[in-house]
């Protein structure tokens, strides 16, 4: 599913992202990749949207092969991964279903099929009572939720989250990790970048532990081994 | 009817860019209107020039005056040779009595001429015969074949109204209006495609919280662009109707105006642009679009590669 080989990504002259990075993520794995700041997590999530290129090496993404994707392309590729950010990444003056509608228009959707697909998904994140709700009447946990949902329009084969809690609290945080692992349980890989150790100690799944742009560790049950 | 749709969502796109950057677009709309309106002033000079040119046409030609008594058959000897060159447009044949009328009737307010002809006895003139050329280039030609033998010796006198200077004069202010209004017009151009290319980088940078997540979600680079060259085609026609607009005033109010410069004759101003009004919407709106579709193009590309 995903295939990284030899993957580098040098910024400037001598600055390292990623170093030699070889990895394979088969379909349906829910996997976490961890790290302290400036490891690489994110640069390594980058490379998977193609938002960014290898300096070396290459990707394969489901067998297609982004490392020098076409400009063109790009848009396909991102149809293929969910991606969910941080910092959410919502429009504000658009309710939950036009945030998530959104993204199916802007994709060339028919009407009719945005309205089979949005309350399909919001329903997935537990969101469908909310539907009319604009992002500021939402709880952060919420607002996550509307992000994975709006990934989700696609129907990805891959979902990315990138620091997903990162601005949560206890309590959403393991409501958006509830809906991620919904998400694995209908067949869809999930790549977790975060820095949560409770997160990653919760899930006991495979861990892949980043450090100064290498893989140090790689375990299909690991757990947080790195000091906050 | 999903390209329908597609094309649907992309002009709402566009015209909610224009509703949230309003005070951009007017500014741009305006330089937009400065260009056409220079455009157009360099087409009304290039109509009034020619209509000034054609007036001037008209009133060239030659006075041939006959020593009086010529008899008849000279006079259409004159006529017909006249006639028969193809350098000739038409000869008009006036007889001595009717030279007479015509002059009484040009001095009827100069009572000591009219008193003159009256202590006369007999018609002091003879015929005369007026000459338009096909072309004003022809005259001296004209000038010349009015020597022939058969009828040259009873040819008193000719007069040549050369307007030919107020026609180069004519021309030549005409090519100065049309090489500064050419110069102008090239500024404002320029100018209008800066402003449109800004006026999108504007646009972009006030929505790039959506356009970044458009692209994240996987909308085409032709989704993210194409809204944003739609408003600055829309820009564009904006200008060209407020531009035809404030050109059918200027004219309506302006061309009463010019009537004294015209002899009182039609400058043809207004009787142009009616005429040609389709066609010069149609070409100036075509190439404005192409301009500023450009622009855009160039400032959501550069965006795009980032």
């Amino acid at each position: 599913m995903i295939d990284l080989q030899n993957i580098s990504k040098v910024y400037g002259s001598d600055v390292h992202g990623l170093r030699d990075i070889n990895l394979t993520i088969d379909p349906g794995e829910f996997v976490c990749i961890v790290g302290t700041s400036g490891a690489g997590k994110t640069t390594l999530a980058k490379l998977l949207i193609a938002e960014e290129r290898p300096t070396r090496g290459k990707i394969k993404i489901g067998g297609w092969d982004i490392t020098k994707i076409k400009r063109r392309d790009i848009p396909y590729l991102r149809r293929q991964i969910g991606v969910v950010f941080q910092d959410f990444k919502l429009l504000k003056k658009k309710t939950v279903w036009e945030n998530v509608s959104f993204a199916l228009e802007v994709s060339g959707e028919t009407n009719k099929r945005i309205r089979e697909i949005v309350p399909h998904v919001l329903k997935v994140v537990g969101l469908d009572q909310k539907a009319h709700r604009f992002p500021h009447q939402l709880s952060g946990g919420e607002q996550q939720r509307v992000v994975i949902a709006r990934a989700l329009v696609h129907r990805p084969k891959i979902l990315l989250a990138d620091e997903p809690t990162g601005n949560l609290d206890t309590i959403n945080t393991a409501d958006v990790i509830e809906v991620l692992k919904k998400i694995n349980d209908f067949g869809s890989t999930v790549v977790l970048v975060t820095h949560n150790r409770e997160v990653v100690n919760s899930l006991k799944g495979r861990v892949i532990t980043l450090a100064d742009g290498r893989v140090i560790s790689d375990k299909k049950h690991g757990k947080y081994i790195l000091q906050s | 009817m999903l390209f329908f749709t597609s094309v649907g969502r992309i002009i709402s796109f566009a015209w909610k860019n224009i509703i949230r950057n309003a005070w951009i677009g007017l500014a741009t709309v305006l330089v937009l209107v400065l260009a056409l309106l220079s455009v157009n002033v360099l087409i009304g000079v290039n109509a009034l020039a020619s209509s000034a040119i054609a007036i001037l046409e008209q009133k060239i030609d030659v006075s041939v005056y006959f020593v009086p008594e010529t008899p008849d058959a000279i006079l259409d000897q004159a006529r017909s040779y006249m006639a028969s060159l193809p350098q000739t447009n038409r000869v008009t044949l006036f007889t001595a009595e009717q030279a007479l009328e015509a002059f009484k009737e040009r001095h009827a307010n100069d009572p000591s001429i009219l008193d003159a002809l009256e202590e006369l006895d007999e018609n002091p003139l003879g015929a005369t015969m007026i000459i338009k050329a096909a072309k004003t280039t022809d005259y001296p030609f004209l000038m010349e074949a009015l020597n022939n033998p058969q009828f040259s010796f009873a040819v008193e006198s000719k007069t040549y109204e050369d307007h030919t200077v107020a026609i180069g004069q004519v021309q030549q202010i005409a090519a100065t209006i049309r090489y500064f209004g050419l110069i102008l017009t090239i500024i404002f151009t320029i100018f209008g495609a800066l402003i449109v290319y800004n006026a999108i980088r504007v646009a972009i940078y006030t929505q790039r919280e959506e356009i970044g997540i458009m692209r994240l979600v996987g909308a085409s680079n032709a989704f993210v662009r194409l809204p944003l060259i739609i408003d600055a085609i829309f820009f564009a026609l904006f200008a060209l109707l407020i531009s035809m607009g404030l050109i059918a005033v200027i004219i309506s109010v302006g061309e009463p105006y010019l009537l004294s410069f015209y002899d009182g004759s039609d400058p043809g101003l207004k009787t142009y642009f009616t005429n040609n009004f389709l066609e010069l919407a149609l070409i100036q709106g075509a190439i404005i679009s192409f301009v500023v579709a450009m622009a855009s193009w160039a400032a959501v590309g550069r965006y795009l590669k980032k």
